[in-house]
């Protein structure tokens, strides 16, 4: 009893101390107003779970900004090496494929969940009168959100990256009057490059999540001045309950299914990494899942009708979804009695996820393709299955080790080239390096030979001094034979 | 804020709820799990990086000519993360007999590259010079020439490279 009377007396004055402390945060920092501000949120016809998946976006976007964030501590964005970096993460940093998987399916998630949150907003008619910016600015983040993906495809310059990237940069470059131009902006240039990856990393890290951080800023603050529209039928209309703390649990609950889910996934399923991009392969490209319906469209439409499914059908349906509200002003929320926007919605949701399976049927059917995928995901599994191994890094040193034994220059080069073009060939302010000259063309033995005795004919600029001529013919020998061993990486 | 119904119709709840414990609990249990993660992640790597290099291999020890001062490279290379860094270093080696030393081409004044006259060697630098033993015959070098560990395995001389710290009299690895 007496103890008991002690544990008691001590939680009261704990309690005190803390109220003390609370008291006096308050007063510096308001904070007492604002978590009132944000927790007593009063929401009409009670809580709900048909109201979590505002909060698990914000969710999400908090995971994809953490994981993100700490992924570049490895990555690299740099076409040489963000694939050694990315399979670097994934294979070999403790903790590393955990981290890639949560950013790679909270893309995914965040994908579906926009459009659940979207379509649910638009079935509701919750969208309509004092919420139409509210709206107009959840459309902007979905298109966002789809650029995310688009840049973060690719970022680990993998196969399926380079390839996807590839077709969706002609794909932009379709576009009349301004695709061409806007390609070349997108790219960097007229290929995809070591440039077209730095833009797409900082358009991805940088540009995209300032822009989203800022509207998600927005939407919450119209939502709070809008207050949520509640069920759309007014049974229980009278029934209202503050934001905590049932819905904050509900949220709560959703959240912790959402993060289980994520993280089963990136441990059952790891994010993919195929082989490095190789341009010359003749890799099939395609797109991620939810680029998958207007990748089916395309298919239906020859030549330059092209546009139609890549350019115009999004920019028709996103910019009818932004201006949605402006038109539809009835008050009427129920969906039944709306059958019109109930039909579209279905029309659109069902027909795209459609055409996803039709997509995937028509691969699987079709024997070359399958075929060709088939190997390509064997291709995948096969180097995934590999351990991690560094990437070689290191100009002339490289080359040699990859050369195999690295080969000792000929004492004629030590003495008469060695002083301009280094040691074993990798330069030097005043002069080129040797390596890799070899597998330029026009740059055969007799080709150097012929080179080395007069630059001129084969158009190079910087003539060597003229000490090669006076080397004798024997050694001219040993030292181009030499320079054929120097390959690059 | 603007509400189209009355907020005084409902009561504000108690802050101390069952529910909002288990949300609490839920968010601090996804913070950890990240947490651990995130901390994994960011200092694992620290500690399993190396700069210990390898035994590089010279060559047959019976192609050093007696006596004379051979210059050759090695390759040292660095694990950091995603990449194995390679560069290179000169290394000379001196084979008297069967007393082979190998020194360091850096140079133990302030680092410029060793090179040879004659049998000497010597750094331009500042003009430091050292016997083929590596003993310091002259300049303002603070020490004889740094030798590098080696060994013979099947008569291939095989050296560990070192960089070793410059400007002071005691020979001292830099790590
Ligand atoms: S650095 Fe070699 S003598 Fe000064």
């Amino acid at each position: 009893m007496l103890f008991a009377g002690i544990i008691w007396k001590n939680k009261i004055m704990a309690e005190s101390k803390l109220n003390k402390l609370y008291d006096w945060l308050d007063e510096r920092t308001g904070i007492k107003e604002i978590t009132r501000e944000a927790l007593d949120e009063p929401i009409r016809g009670g809580a709900r779970w048909a109201y979590v998946f505002g909060s698990i976006l914000l969710f999400l976007f908090a995971i994809q900004v953490v994981t993100g964030i700490f992924l570049t501590m490895y990555y690299v964005p740099s076409a040489d090496h963000a694939h050694a970096s990315v399979s670097y993460i994934q294979k070999a940093v403790p903790g590393g494929a955990l981290l890639r998987g949560l950013h790679h399916y909270g893309a995914t998630a965040m994908v579906i969940l926009a459009v659940a949150h979207l379509a649910q907003t638009f079935l509701f008619g919750a969208y309509k009168k004092k919420r139409e910016l509210l709206w107009a600015a959840g459309v902007i983040m979905l298109l966002i959100i789809f650029a995310f993906s688009f840049t973060g495809y690719l970022l680990p310059w993998d196969q399926a990256a380079y390839f996807g990237t590839k077709v969706g940069a002609s794909i932009a470059g379709e576009i009349p009057v301004v695709g061409p131009v806007q390609q070349r902006i997108m790219l960097g240039g007229n290929d995809l490059t070591t440039v077209t990856l730095s833009r797409f990393f900082t358009t991805h890290v940088f540009l995209l999540p300032l822009g989203l951080a800022a509207l998600v800023g927005l939407h919450l603050y119209l939502f709070r001045r809008a207050t949520p529209a509640g069920p759309f039928h007014n049974r229980d209309d009278k029934k209202i309950e503050r934001f905590y703390p049932k819905q904050v649990f509900k949220d709560s609950v959703a959240i912790l299914i959402c993060f289980v889910a994520l993280v089963a996934a990136a441990k059952y399923w790891p994010a993919e990494l195929g082989p490095v991009a190789d341009p010359t392969s003749d890799y099939l490209a395609r797109p991620p899942w939810y680029f998958m319906p207007l990748f089916q469209l395309l298919k239906y439409s020859p030549g330059k009708w092209a546009i139609i499914p890549t350019v115009v059908l999004p920019a028709v349906l996103f910019g009818a979804l932004f201006l949605l509200p402006f038109f539809d002003r009835r008050e009427e929320r129920h969906p039944l009695r709306r059958p019109l926007a109930t039909a579209l919605l279905i029309l659109i949701l069902g027909g795209s996820i459609g055409l996803i399976f039709l997509a995937r049927h028509q691969d699987r059917t079709n024997p070359e393709f399958a075929e060709k995928l088939k190997q390509q995901e064997e291709d995948m599994h096969a180097y995934f299955a590999k351990p991690f191994e560094p990437q070689i890094v290191g100009g002339a040193a490289a080359a040699l080790a990859a050369s195999g034994k690295a080969q000792e220059p000929p004492p004629a080069y030590s003495e008469n080239c060695a002083a301009c073009h280094g040691d074993n060939g990798e330069g030097s302010p005043i002069a080129v390096g040797l390596i890799g000259v070899s597998s330029k063309p026009q740059r055969s033995k007799e080709d150097l030979l012929k080179i080395l005795d007069d630059a001129k004919p084969y158009g190079l600029k910087k003539p060597m001094p003229e000490s090669f001529p006076k080397i004798p013919p024997e050694d001219k020998q040993k030292i181009v034979e030499w320079m054929m061993t120097l390959k690059a990486q | 804020m603007s509400v189209e119904f009355d907020e005084g119709v409902a009561p504000v709840p108690e802050r101390r709820s069952f529910l909002g414990l288990i949300s609490g609990l839920i968010v601090a249990g996804i913070s950890a799990v990240l947490g651990v993660t995130i901390g994994r992640f960011s200092i694992g790597p620290a500690f399993t990086a190396s700069s210990g290099q390898d035994w590089t291999e010279l060559g047959p020890l019976d192609e050093f000519a007696e006596g004379k001062l051979v210059k050759k490279n090695v390759i040292v290379s660095q694990d950091a993360g995603w990449g194995k860094f390679q560069s290179q270093r000169s290394v000379w080696v001196v084979r008297k007999g069967d007393d082979v030393k190998v020194f360091s081409g850096v140079c133990p004044h302030l680092g410029c590259s060793v090179n040879t006259r004659a049998d000497k060697f010597i750094c331009a630098c500042h003009g430091s010079e050292w016997n083929d033993n590596g003993d310091t015959l002259a300049g303002p070098t603070p020490r004889g020439l740094d030798t590098l560990e080696f060994r013979v395995e099947d008569n291939k001389l095989k050296v560990k490279y070192q960089d070793f710290k410059q400007a002071i009299t005691e020979k001292q690895v830099l790590s």
